[in-house]
C-alpha cells in the first residue's frame, strides 16, 4: 500500500467514526477521494496529516472498545483547538456536501488558508450528501424517490 | 437528442429591426409565452424580447441550471440562474434590515421601506415560473368584488363567472393536477362536467397525519363558524392524466422542453425542490408554452435583449416603437442598441418590470397609477415539531392546505388567509436542514450514530405552516424609478416603497393565534419565534411578527372600469395608449389568497382573444400578411 | 416446437413471453453501462443510454399488454426470466452475447448488435438452428429440445412473426365465432399509469391496438427498413448508440453512418472500472460488498414481483415499482463506486443473480 493510499484509508476510518456510516457507504457516495483532496487542499497536507495521525493514535488506543473510542475522539480530536473544527467540517462535508469556512476563532489562531471559504466541491457532493438518506429522504432537487412515494409512512433507516 | 424542432424560425436583431411584427411582446414568462403562443397559432407574427439569457432552450442549458443549484452554497430561489449584471434580478439575501430613512440600494431593487420585502423574480427565458412552486389555486368569486361585498379594496371589471372558462383553459395550458370534488369551496364553481387535466397529486403522509387530527376543528370568526379540513392543493406539475378530461378525450401530460425519451417531463418524482428548480421538469414552466409558440414558425425570440424605452407618438397616442439594448455576455457592458416595431405592443415583464419600464419611459399614465397599488402576499411562517416521526422532506414542497378562511363576512374587518402545509420542513423559516446539522455538530457536539439519531429526531418531525395573508391595494405601496439608481446598462432600477396596514396585520395576528390552536390540537411543540432584528419585522400591539414576501408581485397597472381608477381595461389594454397592453399580475386589482400565476394566465388568454380580434379588424391586417 | 412459425394461441403466448424476456434482458446491460459513468460527465451518453433504457421499460410493458390481451399471464418471476449474463438473445446472431459491462466502445459495439436493423436475406431461412453451447445461458423461450435451440435471424424477424400470427390467429378464431382477444381489459397498463416522452403506452384490446404496440416496439428499437428516423421523427436505438461511436448527432436528412449534427464528446475514461458480469461469488463471504450485492439481487427480485403484480391486475402498483427502481439505482451506484480490492483498479457491480435469492428463500 502506497503512502497516499494508507493516508486515504486513515481518512476513511476517521470518517466512519465521525459520520457513523461504514466505509462501504462512504465510498458508495463516490466522494471519498474528492473529500480527501478537499481536506488537504484547504488546510494543507501538514495539518491534514496531524489530524490523521491523531486519529491513528485514537484508533490504536481504543481497539475494539467503543466507549473508549468515543472518549478519545472527544479528548484527542473534537475538543482539540486546531483539529476539532476540521473534524466537524468533515462531518458537514459528508452530510451536506459543503465545506464551511472554518470558524473565525480558528482562522485567527491558525491562519487563513486561501481555499478556506464555504463551497461545494462538486455537484455530486451535494447530491450524495448523507444527511438525506439518514432521514429517509432525498436531497432536495435530486434523487426523487418516485411519484406518490411521499404518501406512504417514512422509511427511516434504524440506527 | 432532439433539440428544438426544425419548424422554428429564427431571427437576429438586424433582421428583426427591419420587420413590422403584428405584436412585440416584452418578456418570455408565463404571460408573454401564453400571448405569443395564442397569437402565433392564430397566424400573427410575433417577436418576444427577453432580457435574460437562454436563447437555445436546450436541455444542456437546463441541466446547467440544476448543476448551478447543486454547487451553490446558498441555494436561494435564484441560485440556479447565472448572475447577470445586464439584467439583474432581486435575491432574497439582498433584503436586509433597513435603518429608518435610509434606503437599501445594495440589491437590484432599491428598498425604501418602511417595511423590507424579500420577494424576488427571475429574469431568464420562462421568467419566474422557472422557480415558482406551482400552486395553481383559483381566486374565489368574492375576491373579484371586494368593494361591493366587503367594503374593502377594489372590484374587478369582470367577475368569476367570466373568468371561469378561461381558468379551465389556463389549467390545461399549464397542466394542473387536482380533483374537482376537492376544489369546489367558497363559491368556486366549474363548468358542467369539468375535470382537471390530471388527478390530484397524492397528499403527503404528513398531510394525512395532520388531517386525521385536525379535520373538523371549529373556528369562530365574526359570528361565522368555520370547520377546518386538510385539502389537497391544485398544482401545475405532472400527475396521472385524467381519462375523463375533455369529455373523455383524456389529457396528454406535457413533456419537458427539448428532451424526449428521458426521465424528464414525467410525473412528479418528489424531488422536493419545486422552488427553485425541478430537476426533471415535472413542474410547469413557461418555456413549455414558449416552445409551442416558437413551433408555430411565426414567433421569434430574441434573448439578452433588455427593453429600455417605450416610444409614444404624441399626436395619436400610439406606441411607435420599442427601444432595446442587446448585450453580448452576462458580465461586460458591451451591447448594441436598437428598435423594433409592431402593430401591437405587449409588456409582459412582470408587475415590477412593467411598471419600471413605463416609468422609465416617462409614462406614469393619465391616472398616475402606474407603479402604485403594489401587492404581494404577506406570509407569516409558523413552525413546530410533531409528536411523532412524520417523514418530513418528502414529496413536492406542499401537497395540502387549509382553505376555509379564504373567504367570509369577516373580510370587512380583516384579511383572509390560507395555510400551506410544508413537506419541506422548516427550511423557509430557519434554513433547515442545514441549520439543524450545524446546531447538532457545532453546539450539541454530536457525531457518528448519535448525530444520525439527532438528525432524525430534529428534522423528521418538522412541520411548517405558511399563512398566506391577503394584502389590499394601497396607492402608497409602489414602484418608482430614480435616475440615481441604474444598472450596468444604464437602465433605471426599480425603487420599492412598502408597508402593511392593520387590515392585513389583524389577519396575520388571527393566523398566528390559529396556528397555536392547531399545534395544541396536534400536540406539536411550537418553535416559532420572531425577532425585531430580522427584515420584515412589524410591530403589532406590543409584540410583532416577521412577514415574508411571496414573490406574487401584483397591482402596479391594475385593471378597472374607467381610465380614472385604473391603468388598463378588462382586456389589459392601456386606457391611454390603444395599441399598448400591460399583461400579467400587475393588472390584478386584488390578489385574495391565491398565488397569481393561474389567474394571470387566464387573463392573458382573454387578452389574446381580444388582441387577435383587434389585429384582424384593423385595416392593415390583410396587408400585413 | 421452436420459435419459428406460430400456429396456435399457446405458441403465441410462448413467443410473447419470449418478447418480455427479450425486452427485459437488455435493461441490466444498458443500466450497467449507464450507471458506470462518473456523475456529471458524458452527459450526452447518459441521456442516450437513459432514454433507451426507459424505452425498453416501455416495450416490456407493451409486451405485457399484448400477452394479457390474448389471455396469457406475464410472469416476471419465473426462474429463467432473468438470464445469467453473458447471454445470447433469442435472435439468430451467433456472433455476440450480451454481458454486463462498463460504458466502453466494446459495450456500445454490443448494443449496436442488439439493436441492429436487419431482416433475413431474400430467400434465406428466417430462423437459425444451432447447438446448445455448454455453460452458456440461453433464454428459456428459445429452447427447442434438449440439445438444440432455434432462433430468428433478428429481433425484427421475431416481431414480424408475432405480428403475422396475431393477424392469422385472429382471423381463424373469428371464423369460428371466437376471439383471440380474451384478456381482461382491467389488466391493461394504460397511459394513466405510465407515461414518458418516449411514446404513448397503448392499451391492447383488439388486433389494431396489438399491431400498433408491436410496431412501436420494433420501430423504436432497430428502426424501420433503411430509415434512421421513425414515423414519429425519432431516431431508433441503433442510430442513437451509433452517434456515440461516431461522435456526432444525426439530424434530419442524414444518411445512415454519416451524421452531420452537433459534435458529441465522449470521455471513455470517466467511467468506474467495474468488474464485467460480476457474480455474488466474486465477493468474499461475510463482506459488506457481498451483503450489498445480495441486497441488490433481492431488491431486483422484489421489483420483478411488483411488476408481475402490476401486470396481472394491479396496474396501480406500477407507481410503486417506479419508486423501487429509484431505490435500486442507489444500490447500483453504491456498489459501482466501491473498489473490490485495495488498489482500486477494479470496482464492484451488481450481479443480477435472481436465483441466489430464491435459493436462500428455500
Amino acid at each position: 500500500m502506497s503512502g497516499d493510499r494508507a493516508e486515504f484509508e486513515k481518512f476513511l476510518g476517521l470518517s466512519e467514526v465521525l459520520t457513523g456510516f461504514t466505509k462501504f457507504r462512504l465510498q458508495g457516495t463516490g466522494q471519498g477521494a474528492l473529500y480527501f483532496s478537499t481536506l488537504t487542499d484547504v488546510v494543507g497536507q501538514g495539518t491534514a496529516g496531524e489530524l490523521l495521525q491523531a486519529w491513528s493514535g485514537v484508533a490504536a488506543a481504543a481497539g475494539q472498545d467503543e466507549g473508549k473510542l468515543e472518549r478519545l475522539m472527544r479528548s484527542e480530536i473534537l475538543s482539540h483547538e486546531k483539529l476539532g473544527p476540521i473534524a466537524r467540517n468533515l462531518i458537514k462535508l459528508w452530510f451536506v456536501g459543503t465545506w464551511y469556512q472554518l470558524p473565525a476563532a480558528w482562522r485567527e489562531v491558525f491562519g487563513t488558508p486561501e481555499r478556506d471559504r464555504s463551497f461545494v466541491p462538486a455537484a455530486s457532493s451535494y447530491v450524495e450528501g448523507l444527511l438525506w438518506p439518514t432521514i429517509g429522504a432525498n436531497p432536495t432537487g435530486a434523487k426523487g424517490p418516485g411519484y406518490g412515494t411521499w404518501a406512504d409512512p417514512p422509511n427511516i433507516p434504524k440506527v | 437528442m432532439s433539440h428544438l424542432s426544425s419548424r422554428i424560425s429564427r431571427t437576429d436583431h438586424a433582421s428583426a429591426s427591419t420587420q413590422i411584427y403584428d405584436a412585440v411582446i416584452v418578456g418570455s414568462g408565463v404571460a408573454g409565452s401564453i400571448l405569443a403562443n395564442e397569437l402565433g397559432r392564430q397566424g400573427f407574427s410575433v417577436l418576444v424580447l427577453e432580457a435574460g439569457p437562454g436563447n437555445d432552450l436546450s436541455i444542456a442549458e437546463y441541466e446547467a441550471s440544476v448543476e448551478r443549484f447543486y454547487l451553490s452554497a446558498s441555494k436561494d430561489n435564484n441560485s440556479p440562474y447565472a448572475v447577470n449584471r445586464n439584467a439583474p434580478m432581486p435575491r432574497g439575501q439582498e433584503t436586509v434590515k433597513l435603518q429608518p430613512g435610509r434606503p437599501n440600494a445594495d440589491g437590484y431593487i432599491v428598498q425604501n421601506g418602511p417595511l423590507e420585502l424579500d420577494s424576488t423574480y427571475t429574469r431568464v427565458v420562462g421568467g419566474t415560473t422557472r422557480h415558482w412552486e406551482g400552486k395553481a389555486l383559483r381566486l374565489i368569486p368574492e375576491d373579484f368584488e371586494m368593494r361591493t361585498r366587503h367594503g374593502q379594496g377594489l372590484d374587478w371589471p369582470l367577475k368569476y363567472e367570466t373568468l371561469k372558462s378561461y381558468y379551465a383553459k389556463a389549467e390545461a395550458e399549464i397542466g394542473v393536477s387536482a380533483d374537482v370534488e376537492d376544489q369546489g369551496y367558497l363559491g368556486i364553481s366549474f363548468e358542467p362536467g369539468y375535470v382537471y387535466p390530471m388527478r390530484k397529486i397524492p397528499i403527503s403522509y404528513l398531510d394525512q397525519v395532520i388531517g386525521k387530527n385536525l379535520d373538523g376543528a371549529k373556528v369562530e370568526l365574526d359570528g361565522e363558524t368555520f370547520s377546518l379540513v386538510v385539502r389537497s392543493t391544485p398544482q401545475a406539475r405532472n400527475g396521472v392524466p385524467h381519462p375523463g378530461y375533455d369529455n373523455g378525450k383524456g389529457y396528454v401530460a406535457p413533456s419537458a422542453v427539448s428532451t424526449h425519451q428521458d426521465e424528464m417531463g414525467q410525473r412528479c418524482q418528489g424531488n422536493n425542490n419545486c422552488v427553485p428548480i425541478c430537476p426533471v421538469q415535472a413542474k410547469y414552466d413557461a418555456r413549455r408554452t414558449l416552445v409551442k409558440a416558437l413551433e408555430t414558425g411565426r414567433v421569434h425570440l430574441l434573448s439578452q435583449t433588455v427593453v429600455s424605452r417605450v416610444h409614444i407618438d404624441s399626436g395619436n397616442g400610439r406606441v411607435t416603437h420599442i427601444e432595446y439594448k442587446a448585450y453580448k455576455d452576462l458580465h461586460g457592458k458591451e451591447h448594441s442598441a436598437g428598435t423594433v416595431k409592431a402593430r401591437v405592443f405587449i409588456l409582459a415583464a412582470n408587475a415590477v418590470e412593467n411598471a419600471r419600464l413605463m416609468l422609465a419611459s416617462g409614462l406614469p399614465g393619465s391616472s398616475g397609477l402606474v407603479g402604485r397599488n403594489l401587492m404581494d402576499h404577506a406570509y407569516l411562517l409558523t413552525w413546530a415539531l410533531m409528536p411523532e416521526i412524520v417523514g418530513t422532506m418528502r414529496g413536492s414542497q406542499c401537497t395540502s392546505g387549509i382553505e376555509e378562511l379564504r373567504g367570509g363576512a369577516f373580510r370587512r374587518k380583516q384579511a383572509a388567509f390560507r395555510a400551506g402545509i410544508h413537506n419541506d420542513g422548516w427550511g423557509w423559516a430557519t434554513g433547515a436542514p442545514y441549520t439543524d446539522l450545524l446546531a447538532l455538530v457545532d453546539d450539541q457536539n454530536k457525531f457518528g450514530r448519535a448525530l444520525q439519531r439527532g438528525l432524525v429526531d430534529r428534522i423528521s418531525r418538522q412541520l411548517l405552516l405558511d399563512f398566506m395573508v391577503e394584502v389590499l391595494p394601497d396607492p402608497a405601496n409602489r414602484i418608482t424609478v430614480d435616475p440615481d439608481h441604474r444598472d450596468q446598462l444604464g437602465n433605471m432600477r426599480p425603487v420599492l416603497s412598502y408597508r402593511l396596514n392593520d387590515y392585513t396585520l389583524d389577519g396575520v395576528a388571527f393566523a398566528r393565534q390559529l396556528s397555536r390552536r392547531i399545534y395544541q390540537r396536534l400536540g406539536a411543540e411550537d418553535h416559532t419565534t420572531y425577532s425585531p432584528q430580522e427584515p420584515g419585522w412589524v410591530d403589532y400591539q406590543g409584540g410583532g411578527f416577521v412577514i415574508r414576501g411571496g414573490n406574487h408581485w401584483a397591482g402596479t397597472h391594475l385593471m378597472g372600469s374607467s381610465p380614472k381608477n385604473s391603468v388598463v381595461d378588462a382586456n389589459q389594454r392601456s386606457w391611454d395608449y390603444p395599441n399598448l397592453y400591460l399583461a400579467g399580475s400587475g393588472s390584478m386589482p386584488s390578489i385574495g389568497t391565491a398565488n397569481t400565476t393561474l389567474t394571470l394566465a387566464a387573463l392573458c388568454l382573454i387578452s389574446a382573444g381580444h388582441i387577435a380580434k383587434e389585429l384582424r379588424s384593423a385595416p392593415t391586417a390583410a396587408a400585413a400578411r | 416446437m421452436g420459435l419459428s412459425r406460430i400456429t396456435s394461441v399457446e405458441e403465441l403466448h410462448r413467443h410473447l413471453y419470449a418478447a418480455l424476456q427479450l425486452e427485459h434482458a437488455t435493461i441490466p446491460a444498458y443500466l450497467t453501462a449507464l450507471y458506470s459513468i462518473h456523475p456529471g460527465t458524458n452527459t450526452e451518453a447518459v441521456h442516450i443510454l437513459r432514454a433507451v433504457a426507459v424505452e425498453e421499460m416501455l416495450h416490456l410493458t407493451l409486451a405485457a399488454n399484448i400477452l394479457n390481451a390474448v389471455g396469457g399471464t406475464p410472469d416476471l418471476t419465473r426462474p429463467d426470466f432473468v438470464p445469467v449474463f453473458p447471454t445470447f438473445l433469442p435472435d439468430g446472431e451467433t456472433d455476440f452475447e450480451v454481458g454486463l459491462q462498463r460504458f466502453s466502445k466494446e459495450a456500445l459495439a454490443t448494443f449496436l448488435k442488439i439493436e441492429r436493423p436487419g431482416h433475413a436475406p431474400e430467400g434465406a431461412p428466417r430462423t437459425v438452428r444451432r447447438p446448445k453451447k455448454p455453460g452458456k445461458s440461453v433464454l428459456h423461450a428459445s429452447h427447442t429440445g434438449k440439445d438444440a435451440e432455434e432462433h430468428f435471424y433478428s429481433i425484427g424477424e421475431f416481431y414480424d412473426e408475432i405480428s403475422r400470427s396475431l393477424a392469422t390467429l385472429h382471423e381463424d378464431l373469428s371464423h369460428q365465432g371466437r376471439t383471440l382477444f380474451v384478456g381482461d381489459p382491467a389488466r391493461q397498463i394504460t397511459p394513466e399509469f405510465y407515461y414518458s416522452g418516449g411514446g404513448e403506452l397503448i392499451a391492447v384490446t383488439d388486433l389494431a391496438s396489438a399491431q400498433a404496440a408491436i410496431r412501436l416496439i420494433s420501430e423504436q428499437g432497430e428502426g424501420k427498413g433503411k430509415a434512421i428516423f421513425d414515423y414519429e421523427g425519432e431516431l431508433s436505438h441503433y442510430y442513437r448508440f451509433e452517434q456515440l461511436l461516431l461522435g456526432r448527432y444525426y439530424q434530419t436528412g442524414d444518411k445512415a453512418g454519416h451524421p452531420t449534427g452537433a459534435p458529441i464528446a465522449v470521455d471513455w475514461k470517466s467511467v468506474y472500472p467495474i468488474k464485467a458480469n460480476a457474480r455474488l461469488s466474486d465477493y468474499a463471504e461475510g463482506s459488506e460488498l457481498r451483503e450489498a450485492a445480495f441486497e441488490f439481487n433481492r431488491s431486483y427480485r422484489d421489483l420483478l414481483e411488483m411488476l408481475t403484480r402490476a401486470f396481472t391486475g394491479e396496474p396501480r402498483l406500477l407507481t410503486a415499482a417506479v419508486g423501487d427502481m429509484f431505490r435500486i439505482k442507489e444500490l447500483f451506484l453504491r456498489l459501482m463506486r466501491n473498489p473490490m480490492d485495495g488498489t482500486g483498479t477494479l470496482h464492484a457491480a451488481p450481479p443480477f443473480e435472481i436465483a441466489s435469492v430464491t435459493e436462500v428463500r428455500k
